[in-house]
């Protein structure tokens, strides 16, 4: 009895380390790249380029000098933080206005409108490239922050509209009728009721719409010139048709996961809240 | 508060849900509509509320008309049938909801959602949240809510139907014991008749959008004017068996018997059973009695086609010819197979229109 039950336990242990190696393994197979970026961004030039790679070595902030004093990293930075976080929220702010419409007014022809926002997600970015920038010309925003915060703020559009209608429709239309009734306005209900309860999905979204910005690259780099430069052009600099100053490169991805890194901690409570709180149903 | 219902109709596109809906609801009154799903009992309930606005007509609370009124200006509550309870707010934040939006002080919030909850049982349970209780204690929650600030008009939405049986009937019985005590105007919607016969002072049965007749509960059961309404309340249903004019203004029906039996009064008793036009000839099951040996006594004479014996009574089903019925009797010997004599309790015929 007793040897069956060490056996089953022995058996039980051993399940369990393996599963342990298994997600360690994964783990840094996935953590792995990003350390080496980590790593690589404190490297000189030289350190970097020796074969067999070296781990240990004396860190330096060559990299991090020479991009904010000669590749102006520290304007790019502030551009693209001031640029995704304007285009982030106006596009939270309308396509959650939007998606509230579509989901709850019974508005004629609601799902043509829907899929014609989406549409504008279907086209390939470098399509609008020629039409923007003649409007931009026309416009003079050409080379400001405005025009990628438009541009930013389009291309946005149509994901927080579809996923947080989603949302939206996930709540039950009548906790927001019993808040009517219990004396708010339309506004005030949605404020009170719909708006903490949409927390989660508003967290979620918002993260992926400013990673999607804060990462674009195609756009940013053929409609800024020199002012409204943002970090990925910045960071493509680093390559040059002879060599890729690998440091470099390191250096400036580095600098553009911190925030990404920083917004996904904040927004992790709510994110986990999302799991646990759930409507009220049966 | 009364609450009069005139003339309101409903549409959706294309599709008319509510047709011309007219009642008076007197203050205090428990008034139940009801009906199968889709029959715009519920679109008529919130049009009451405000949630829906009508196509056409006007709705009066207390005398003044809130046809378009927004819902929170109308100083009405609703009980909704998932509850509606704010899922992000603790139980105490529900109950205190109405009041807190209203701009009551602290204190006085405090004292009024204590004594509800007191009242509905769920004081020890103020601190949770509203995921963290059962069905019947969400119920209560939202009555509380309803109920803290003392509305003039209550508004119920099948609030039971997401209940188990046997917690439906007890809060059936205290809800009504509640609002009775609270003299407050309550309309209440269901799709269960037991439901409606057991709460309401009067009914009003639902059909295709429009209201087929309103009476109180026992009057409903008594003289059902249609044939809906004979079939849909009362369990086992009426027996109805089709009945044609004859051209002395008697009745002709396929069971002669009970043409002959159904007093004079009768033929002019059902407003929507005009002289002279198809109809029905009913009789409640309990009303059939069985005589056994003695046939004499007998209406008509029958085959028991099954004896289901339910306890406290048991119905017994009959063939006579080709038409079935049912009569519900105490215990009783009879077996399937069996030829009996049936007796008919004059009185109790009715006229019913198709």
């Amino acid at each position: 009895m007793s040897a069956t039950l060490a056996r089953h336990k022995a058996r039980e242990r051993r399940r369990a380390v393996t599963l342990w190696l298994l997600a360690v393994s994964v783990t840094v197979f996935f953590f792995f790249p990003v350390y080496w970026m980590f790593s690589s961004a404190f490297k000189t030039d030289e350190v970097s380029s020796t074969f067999p790679p070296v781990f240990t070595f004396a860190p330096s902030m060559d990299n991090f000098v020479h991009l904010f004093l000669e590749a102006e990293a520290g304007k790019a930075l502030w551009n693209s933080f001031f640029i995704v976080t304007i285009a982030t929220l106006l596009a939270m702010i309308a396509g959650t206005m939007a998606a509230y419409a579509l989901a709850r007014f019974d508005i004629k022809g609601k799902n043509a409108m829907a899929i014609e926002i989406l549409s504008v997600r279907m086209l390939p970015p470098i399509v609008s490239v020629i039409p923007l920038f003649m409007i931009a010309r026309w416009l003079g925003i050409f080379d400001t922050p405005w025009l990628l915060i438009a541009v930013y703020t389009l291309s946005g559009l149509p994901f927080v509209v579809w996923i947080m209608r989603v949302f939206i429709q996930d709540i039950p239309q009548s906790v927001e009728e019993a808040a009517m009734i219990d004396g708010c306005g339309r506004i005030e209900a949605f404020w009170r009721v719909t708006l903490p309860l949409l927390l989660p999905g508003l967290a979620a979204t918002m993260v992926i719409v400013f990673m999607f910005a804060w990462n674009e690259f195609l756009l940013a780099s053929l409609l800024t010139s020199s002012d409204a430069k943002t970090l990925p052009v910045i960071a493509a600099n680093a390559i040059k048709p002879k060599a890729i100053a690998f440091g470099l490169a390191c250096a400036a991805g580095v600098i553009m996961s911190m925030p990404v890194i920083v917004l996904v901690l904040m927004m992790q409570k709510y994110l986990v809240q999302g799991l646990t709180l759930g409507a009220v149903k049966g | 508060m009364s609450v009069q219902i005139k003339n309101v109709e409903k549409s959706f596109g294309a599709l008319k849900v509510v047709k011309g809906v007219s009642v008076d609801i007197a203050d205090g009154e428990f008034f139940v509509m009801l009906g199968p799903s889709g029959c715009g009992k519920t679109t008529t309930l919130r049009m009451v509320a405000g949630l829906e606005l009508p196509t056409a007509g006007e709705i009066r609370i207390g005398g003044r008309d809130v046809t378009y009124e927004e819902p929170r200006h109308r100083d009405i509550a609703m009980a909704f049938q998932d509850y509606g309870l704010y899922p992000h707010l603790s139980l105490r934040g529900n109950i205190e909801f109405p009041l807190k939006v209203r701009g009551v002080p602290e204190a006085e919030r405090r004292t009024k959602v204590e004594s509800v909850a007191q009242k509905m049982g769920i004081s020890h349970l103020l601190d949770r949240k509203p995921g963290q209780i059962s069905g019947g204690q969400r119920q209560r929650v939202a009555l509380a809510r309803a109920l803290v600030r003392n509305p003039r008009v209550f508004l119920m939405d099948e609030p039971l139907s997401a209940l188990d049986a046997k917690l439906r009937a007890t809060m059936r019985t205290e809800i009504k014991k509640l609002v009775t005590e609270l003299k407050i105007t309550t309309i209440y919607v269901t799709h269960d008749q037991i439901e409606a016969m057991s709460m309401a002072d009067r009914i009003a049965v639902m059909k295709d959008g429009d209201m087929v007749q309103i009476a109180s509960p026992l009057e409903m059961y008594e003289r059902p004017q249609t044939k809906f309404v004979a079939e849909f309340i009362g369990s086992p249903a009426m027996n109805l068996l089709p009945a044609r004019a004859r051209p002395d203004g008697r009745m002709a029906c396929d069971l002669p018997v009970l043409a002959e039996l159904l007093p004079d009064a009768e033929l002019t008793a059902n407003p929507v059973a005009p002289a002279k036009m198809a109809a029905y000839i009913g009789i409640r099951p309990e009303h059939l009695s069985l005589v056994e040996g003695g046939e004499g006594q007998a209406d008509f004479e029958a085959v028991v086609d099954l004896v289901e014996p339910l306890g406290q009574t048991t119905n017994v089903y009959l063939n006579v010819g080709d038409i079935r019925m049912i009569a519900v009797v105490d215990r009783t010997r009879v077996q399937a197979g069996q030829r009996v004599g049936v007796k008919v309790r004059r009185e109790a015929l009715r006229l019913v229109a198709a």
